[in-house]
């Protein structure tokens, strides 16, 4: 696999694809959970803006932080980084931060799901990058370290991986909200569109972030019991 | 980079043989599923994954049948989208898979049962290495003969509950004759649970089957996405025209 701007922008692309076959139809960005408990329809907008300063800031993070883990810069770890030359050892110091700050159960383990259906394609894609061939060593990782990796793999720029997330987390909702409460669909795509400054904010502080200590620890108590119930639930179109 | 990209079974395959169950709601399986387990888990190691569309009844139905360790049943979500998850992105139902042989291990065959959705449903060859389509004749004789990629070219039809065909009016044998014509001589089984020889018939095929697998001479096929299928249009001879989508991006189906 070629390396380099052209690989970086298609792979970015495709990170950003619901049909990148890593099973992203199983997800609603925890927005079933939400109407189930009584979020109204109209607050999808502000349920997109609350989870982008807080469990996806955190997320993209993680990726942006397992990312220069592997690739820094200029070459040396951030300032800040115990030194430590095995990258599955720094991986893993990123995904036990991303841990501590990820309140919810269900909601690590759904990333870690996710994260082993986005290895398994990125075991394919880049078997022999050894940003991926430290990110298999790490067992189950969550989803942020994996994209860490495959960023990493493909060159993508700290900023750019951090807004795929936003993106992915922005367009998972609205077309969640196709399935659970149909509506013409170019009001759900207004959404995301209008989530724009948000995504740009939230990347720009994750691209920011350099060593553990400073990955954000923004919680949301709502995203997590409501996600905490649903992995319960027994009548689910969707995963989390 | 690899090119392989849909695994081929190999000469001596370490991981259990995968079968996939698919077919409209209502025609039955789950119960086949929970048959196979009765029948076969003496001899076999077996583990169960459901692609239920909106609840994980199928998963509770098996658990509680009592046929298997309810350890050995999971349950996949399928956002709505029953085909994706057995056809184009296959990856959810591919960890649940892997994900039983590993907690199992060895296991011989995990059945993979599809959301119950229409006719046009097929299972990947990437997620399962042979398929079943299931019928059932309280749905109308009339169906086989629609054809649709899983009648025509599943690697086994099931007619079931043949014993219902006095009292919803159907001819079974003319049912499972239409459905071996549409099918080129693929087999067919017309079952019931009260017919022990279609029973042994269908335990039958399917030891042929891992029998095959096991020795590496099994070929994964797909059904295909659409059968060769008839066109009405008034305005071309004939009143319309029969065909196959080799050419793709000829039409659109409405």
């Amino acid at each position: 696999m070629a390396t380099g701007a052209p690989a970086a922008a298609v792979v970015q692309l495709l990170l950003a694809d619901s049909r990148l076959p890593v099973g992203a139809h199983t997800q609603s960005a925890g927005l079933e959970g939400a109407l189930a408990a009584g979020m109204p329809v109209h607050d999808v907008p502000r349920y997109i803006d609350a989870r982008l300063r807080t469990v996806t800031l955190v997320e993209a993070s993680a990726a942006v932080l397992a990312l220069t883990a592997l690739a820094p810069a200029d070459g040396t770890p951030a300032a800040g980084w115990p030194v430590d030359p095995d990258p599955a050892r720094r991986l893993a110091a990123v995904d036990a931060a991303w841990h501590a700050r990820s309140v919810s159960p269900a909601l690590r383990e759904n990333s870690r799901l996710l994260g082993r259906g986005l290895l398994r394609l990125a075991a394919r894609l880049w078997p022999d990058a050894s940003a991926v061939r430290a990110v298999r060593a790490l067992g189950r990782p969550s989803r942020a370290v994996v994209l860490g990796a495959v960023g990493s793999a493909a060159g993508l720029a700290p900023a750019d991986l951090a807004t795929v997330l936003g993106y992915d987390d922005a367009q998972t909702v609205a077309a969640a909200a196709l399935k659970l409460v149909p509506m013409d669909p170019v009001e759900a795509t207004s959404w995301v569109l209008h989530a724009a400054p948000a995504i740009a904010g939230m990347a720009a502080r994750a691209a920011a972030v350099r060593t553990p200590e400073d990955l954000p620890a923004a919680a949301a108590p709502l995203v997590e019991a409501w996600a905490e119930a649903h992995a319960e639930a027994s009548a689910r179109l969707f995963r989390s | 980079m690899t090119t392989d990209l849909v695994p081929t079974p190999t000469a001596a395959p370490t991981r259990a043989f995968r079968l996939g169950i698919a077919g409209p709601v209502g025609t039955g399986k789950s119960s086949l599923i929970a048959l196979l387990c009765r029948e076969l888990s003496a001899e076999l190691a077996l583990g169960v994954v459901t692609n239920d569309i909106y609840t994980d009844e199928d998963a509770r139905f098996l658990r509680s049948a009592g046929v298997l360790d309810p350890q050995r049943i999971r349950a996949v979500e399928t956002g709505a989208c029953p085909h994706t998850a057995i056809r184009d992105d296959v990856t959810a139902n591919l960890l649940a898979v892997e994900d039983l042989e590993a907690d199992f291990a060895p296991l011989d065959m995990v059945l993979v049962e599809s959301g119950g959705d229409n006719l046009t449903a097929t299972f990947s060859p990437a997620l399962v290495d042979a398929q079943i389509f299931v019928l059932d004749v309280a749905g109308g004789g009339d169906v086989a003969r629609k054809g649709g990629p899983g009648i025509g070219r599943a690697d086994l039809l099931v007619v079931n509950k043949t014993d219902l065909g006095p009292y919803v009016g159907v001819d079974v044998e003319q049912m499972v004759a239409d459905a071996s014509a549409a099918r080129d001589g693929r087999p067919v089984i017309g079952l019931s649970r009260t017919d022990r020889p279609s029973i042994e018939a269908l335990t039958g095929w399917l030891r042929g089957v891992l029998a095959g697998f096991r020795s590496g001479g099994h070929v994964a096929v797909d059904p295909g996405p659409m059968a060769p299928h008839f066109h009405a249009d008034e305005d071309h001879p004939g009143g319309g025209y029969v065909h196959a989508h080799d050419d793709a991006g000829s039409h659109t189906h409405g």
